[in-house]
């Protein structure tokens, strides 16, 4: 059968079989089937923009599959790269709920499934299924705790080699590589990328993944990155 | 930090406050321009009998961060720093909390450590709900879990406030220049 993008859509939630492991989408069966009614499922290319920070807010945006780029602009006009979203998650929900424009931009990095529901008829359904306000709840909770990460790796981090390695030792925890002692890490980021994330320029993060190459710390392959020696990692993410 | 109830040490610390204790939420003067407390009065009961009153002397820590997390402190009367702490122990104040606001929504509803901490500027009046009875709460009245998603909603956008304010400026000394309330103690 042909899909857009090549993407499987899940067309209904009540068939979802991934619904168990994400945390907004497990809800009890009466607000999973009013949710399924509200909802609109649409699937987008790589590289589309969900909502731009600024913009009016006019409804969530639920990630089926594939992921997303959240990010922020700063004061003085620079993109800074708060997360990459992944499946399960919930975008928009803040500024939704409180009813003032989007803060973030969502960008798509792979093509994805996401099920856009109305900023009136969310209300309406919260209002209505306690259960689902609070796993709204816990994933606003969630973002919070996030956003307060990213001000003390900002505010207080002395230089860009020490949030490249705490970048890098967090994408290392991912994937069950956590417990290896060379751990494996795809960087599905560019270096542009890297660096809006940790607030630094394109030449810096070149710069900085050459040093750590030199001095054996990581290996590259393509695109997979071997940790080779991690705690020299570590000693680079403590604040000197 | 040990918690002083109302009821026995309570004129204590009252001499020092600038307004009475409120025992009671159902009879509390302050109500009505909280957003929080001002629930419907059905939900206000119940949410008077989870809750526990403390008074606690200026400089106290509620709570610090990366703690196991206990519940949500509201503050009724006073004023609490928010700040947030480096590995090497280097602080930065996010925000100063005022009267009606809740600590601690965050970490307690996401059952993680506490992501911030919080110590008293004044000799405050203090309400304090477990974790466990704030679950059940909130599941059993709709409205006041709007209001907690509403809240978590504006702690959001200060937050996502302050990252556009520091993201990008890359030295602390401009830092501090361009954007005063960021205080680097």
């Amino acid at each position: 059968m042909l899909t857009p993008y090549g993407l499987d859509i899940i067309e209904s939630c009540l068939a979802c079989k991934m619904r168990a492991e994400h945390i907004f989408c497990d809800l009890p069966p009466a607000a999973l089937q009013s949710f399924e009614t509200i909802k609109y499922a649409t699937a987008y290319p790589k590289g589309a923009v969900l909502f731009v920070e600024g913009q009016a807010a006019r409804g969530i945006f639920v990630l089926c599959k594939g992921r997303v780029k959240l990010s922020i602009c700063s004061t003085d006009g620079k993109t800074l790269i708060l997360k990459i979203a992944e499946p399960g998650e919930v975008l928009g929900l803040s500024a939704t709920v409180s009813g003032k424009p989007y803060e973030l931009t969502a960008e798509t990095v792979d093509p994805c499934q996401v099920n856009f529901v109305k900023r009136e008829e969310f209300l309406r359904f919260l209002k209505e299924h306690s259960e689902a306000c609070l796993r709204v709840a816990e994933q606003l909770s969630d973002k919070y705790n996030s956003a307060c990460r990213e001000i003390r790796s900002l505010g207080l981090s002395h230089s860009a080699g020490e949030k490249l390695a705490k970048l890098l030792l967090e994408w290392s925890t991912k994937n069950g590589e956590a417990a290896k002692i060379e751990p494996r890490l795809k960087l599905a980021l560019t270096h542009e990328e890297i660096a809006q994330m940790i607030g630094t320029s394109r030449e810096t993060v070149t710069r900085l993944f050459a040093d750590l190459k030199k001095r054996q710390i990581v290996q590259a392959k393509g695109s997979t990155l071997l940790i080779r020696n991690k705690a020299a990692l570590k000693a680079m993410a403590i604040t000197q | 930090m040990t918690a002083v109830t109302a009821q026995n040490r309570g004129e204590q610390y009252s001499c020092y406050m600038e307004h009475t204790i409120q025992s009671s939420c159902v009879t509390c003067d302050f109500r009505p321009n909280r957003l929080f407390c001002d629930m419907p009065a059905e939900s206000l009961k119940a949410f008077d009998e989870i809750k526990s009153l403390g008074s606690y002397p200026r400089s106290t820590i509620l709570f610090a961060e990366g703690r196991p997390v206990r519940g949500i402190y509201l503050l009724c009367d006073g004023r609490a720093k928010l700040s947030i702490c480096s590995d090497t122990g280097k602080r930065l104040t996010l925000r100063v909390a005022g009267p009606g606001e809740v600590l601690g929504l965050g970490a307690t509803l996401s059952n993680t450590p506490y992501e911030i901490t919080a110590e008293l500027l004044d000799n405050s009046q203090v309400v304090f709900v477990r974790r466990k009875d704030l679950m059940k709460f909130l599941r059993e009245h709709r409205e006041v879990c709007m209001e907690v998603v509403r809240m978590l909603s504006q702690d959001l956008h200060g937050a996502y406030e302050r990252v556009r304010s520091i993201g990008m400026i890359r030295t602390r000394h401009a830092r501090i220049m361009f954007h005063p309330r960021a205080m680097v103690v």
